[in-house]
């Protein structure tokens, strides 16, 4: 049986194709959201990478913020539980799940089979959140996926004091003509991500293991300024990003049976 | 060419919309009362007579024996928001006014709303004519004492005030608490009776006592009906019906209202029929106060994922109970029928309780930008359910009038993953 699972995100989209819900024979990403041609892009390209036709797959199920809006997909889902049986699926002793999405910042509870138990989201606020760390880097001039590297080049980190992203931005501008040295300004702008998700996942409770899923769980700096707030490890499996994506395909194969 | 005419498509571009379905009569018979009670409250404002404005839970009992008319600011502010014309009293306090954003909403749009009272084109629906005095009970929150203040000097106009206090420790108010209630309850039936210049006709005022404790009793025998599987009515009805106790409390209209009702739930349990309009799968516990904007689109979503919300936690806050003559009851019951005055434990406890009775698969509550009162509980309380309930919680942002809180994507996707975890422990997948 083959299914695949799509994540439509705010920022990005992911897919995987999954052969009886074991082997992932095709994985794809695309750092366009919905409403673009992201989610056509990993549509096809995953089908490509594993030289499949869309006639191939038993079942397509599509989760994340655009999953309302793909018109090849059987189903959909809420990317709450997908991330949590993509976790369970890579990572079963994860008991905690930190997902920091474009838009969204999830924090699961999961039990030993990789069901919910318990979740919170953050509030209808940026701060702390994927776009957050955007438009920081963005104001610094630097690529997103550089700032992990940045920061670990940090002699002494500059705190943030804005949680607002409006604010954050004018503060990162005037610390900037001040001329601090910008490693130490990145790890004070992902110290204060890690701050705003930490106060979320003891708003949930914190059980160990503790792990991360999403794009922004690639960022080195981030794993290790949370794993300071939470005073323990995070482990990312290596398919962080594509998590939701893994789940929706777990779920297609639930469906389609 | 009369062929052509004749043509569904040339004769009708626009498919025909969907037939409304008609309402209750219980439901007609709510908006024939509310429309009465307003239209007196103007009638006597052309007569020369006073009129009041008053905050949700307070002794109405007097003001209804003196046949003074009384109106709700935060029940017409409701009403407002939820015919989406409450924007421009918000703005108004906002801009013009200068109140911040961080005050309650219904706070904003009533004073947006008075501000405004004496201008030849002043409208709202409904449209409340200006207050001679207002009534003031802080048992729900705190804030109420600088919204009516406010009130009262931009309308110079005197409050008659009566300061509940808040129960930290206990459910039962302790006895100098109530003593402290009484008096000032006494004190206000004096001063009312000086301000009206008549006395109180304390048989009437008997009555109303009477009545008021039968509507509350009958507003209860009907919110349990609702604990049957699958429910009677679709628990948001429950927040059209609440408003007969806020508004018309003592009226016998009010009775006539809940008789019908209830004959109306317990047909459709004889019929096994709702008024939920899906198919009910899963029953939920709501928390806090209406997104009165966004009713609909609540709706529509619970019941897309077959979700009624069976019961709340805020439709309780009018159960004012007490024995008729009884000052003292009456003071303890109007300290704490609003579970706002309990502590955390205490509400979340009377909530765990609720969530059992009427078989509750989870919580969703509203995280009210502007009801700090009603929302700050929620943070720890969810623990509270989860543990002693065991049920999932979900929260969503959202406010009672402010439309510029509210995400619908954000809610649908709460929902959508409550819905998931309730489904998986149904299913005994946990
Ligand atoms: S803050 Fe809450 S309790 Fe206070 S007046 Fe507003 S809605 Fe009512």
């Amino acid at each position: 049986m083959l299914t695949m699972g799509i994540d439509i995100g705010s920022a990005a989209c992911k897919s995987l194709i999954l052969k009886d819900g074991k082997h992932i024979l095709s994985k794809e990403v695309f750092p366009l959201g919905t409403g673009t041609s992201g989610p056509n892009k990993v549509f096809e390209q995953a089908l490509a990478n594993a030289c499949l036709e869309h006639k191939d797959l038993d079942h397509i199920m599509v989760t994340g913020y655009g999953r309302f809006t793909f018109d090849a997909a059987d189903s959909q889902r809420s990317e709450i539980t997908c991330h949590a049986a993509g976790m369970h699926f890579t990572m079963p002793k994860v008991r905690t799940l930190i997902d920091i999405g474009g838009q969204d910042i999830k924090i699961l509870r999961l039990n030993e089979r990789g069901k919910v138990e318990s979740f919170v989201m953050n509030d209808k606020c940026a701060a702390g959140t994927g776009r957050f760390l955007e438009v920081m880097a963005r104001v610094m001039n630097v690529r997103i996926e550089d700032l992990g590297a940045l920061s670990m080049q940090s002699t002494e980190e500059v705190s943030i004091s804005n949680t607002c992203t409006v604010f954050a931005e004018s503060e990162v501008i005037s610390k900037l003509s001040t001329g601090v040295k910008l490693p130490d300004l990145v790890a004070g702008i992902l110290a204060s991500v890690a701050k705003r998700v930490a106060s979320l996942a003891f708003r949930n409770g914190v059980e160990a293991e503790v792990g991360m899923s999403g794009g922004v769980a690639l960022n080195e700096g981030i794993i290790n300024a949370l794993s300071k707030e939470l005073k323990t490890q995070i482990l990312v499996p290596e398919l962080c990003q594509y998590l939701g994506a893994l789940g929706a395909a777990i779920y297609a194969g639930k469906e389609a049976l | 060419m009369s062929e052509v005419k004749d043509t569904p498509i040339e004769s009708s571009p626009l498919p025909a919309p969907k037939p409304k379905r008609p309402l209750p009569l219980s439901r007609q018979m709510v908006n024939e009362q509310t429309a009465k009670c307003y239209a007196e409250a103007w009638a006597a404002k052309e007569n020369g007579e006073p009129v009041g404005w008053s905050t949700a839970i307070f002794p109405q009992e007097v003001c209804e024996a003196f046949g003074v008319p009384v109106l709700y600011p935060e029940n017409n502010a409701a009403a407002i928001s939820a015919k989406h014309l409450g924007d421009p009293f918000i703005e108004h306090a906002e801009g013009a006014m200068g109140f911040p954003i961080n005050i309650c909403s219904y706070a904003r749009l009533n004073m947006g709303m008075a501000d405004v009272l004496d201008n030849p084109d002043y409208k709202a629906d409904p449209a409340m004519p200006r207050p001679d005095f207002l009534l003031l009970a802080n048992n729900s929150c705190t804030q109420l004492m600088k919204w009516y203040e406010c009130l009262s000097e931009a309308l110079n106009i005197p409050i008659f005030f009566v300061d509940c206090l808040f129960n930290y420790y206990e459910e039962e108010p302790a006895f100098y608490k109530v003593k402290y209630v009484r008096s000032q309850i006494e004190n206000y039936i004096e001063n009312m009776e000086k301000f009206l210049k008549r006395k109180l006709d304390w048989d009437k005022y008997l009555e109303v006592q009477k009545r008021s404790q039968i509507n509350c009793q009958l507003f209860n025998e009907i919110v349990d009906l609702n604990r049957r599987t699958p429910a009677p009515m679709s628990g948001f009805d429950l927040f059209n019906y609440m408003s007969c106790l806020v508004l018309c409390r003592g009226k016998e209209s009010t009775t006539e209202i809940f008789k019908q009702l209830k004959a109306e739930v317990e047909e459709n349990i004889k019929n096994n029929t709702s008024t939920f309009p899906g198919e009910e799968k899963y029953r939920v516990h709501w928390e806090g106060i209406a997104c009165w904007p966004n009713l609909g689109f609540n709706l529509k979503k619970l019941k897309e994922y077959n979700v009624n919300a069976v019961m709340n936690g805020y439709v309780t806050a009018w159960d004012v109970r007490y024995a008729p003559g009884d000052l003292d009851g009456m003071a303890k019951a109007y300290q704490t029928s609003s579970t706002n005055s309990l502590s955390t434990p205490t509400i979340m406890n009377k909530r765990v309780d609720s969530i059992k009775n009427f078989g509750c698969d989870g919580m969703l509550c509203h995280v009210n930008r502007s009801c700090k009162l009603m929302t700050f509980h929620i943070f720890v309380g969810r623990e509270i359910v989860e543990s002693n309930a065991h049920i999932p919680v979900a929260n969503f942002d959202g406010d009672q009038s402010d439309t510029r809180i509210f995400s619908e994507a954000q809610f649908e996707t709460r929902l959508q993953g409550l819905v998931e975890i309730m489904k998986e422990q149904k299913e005994g997948a946990v």
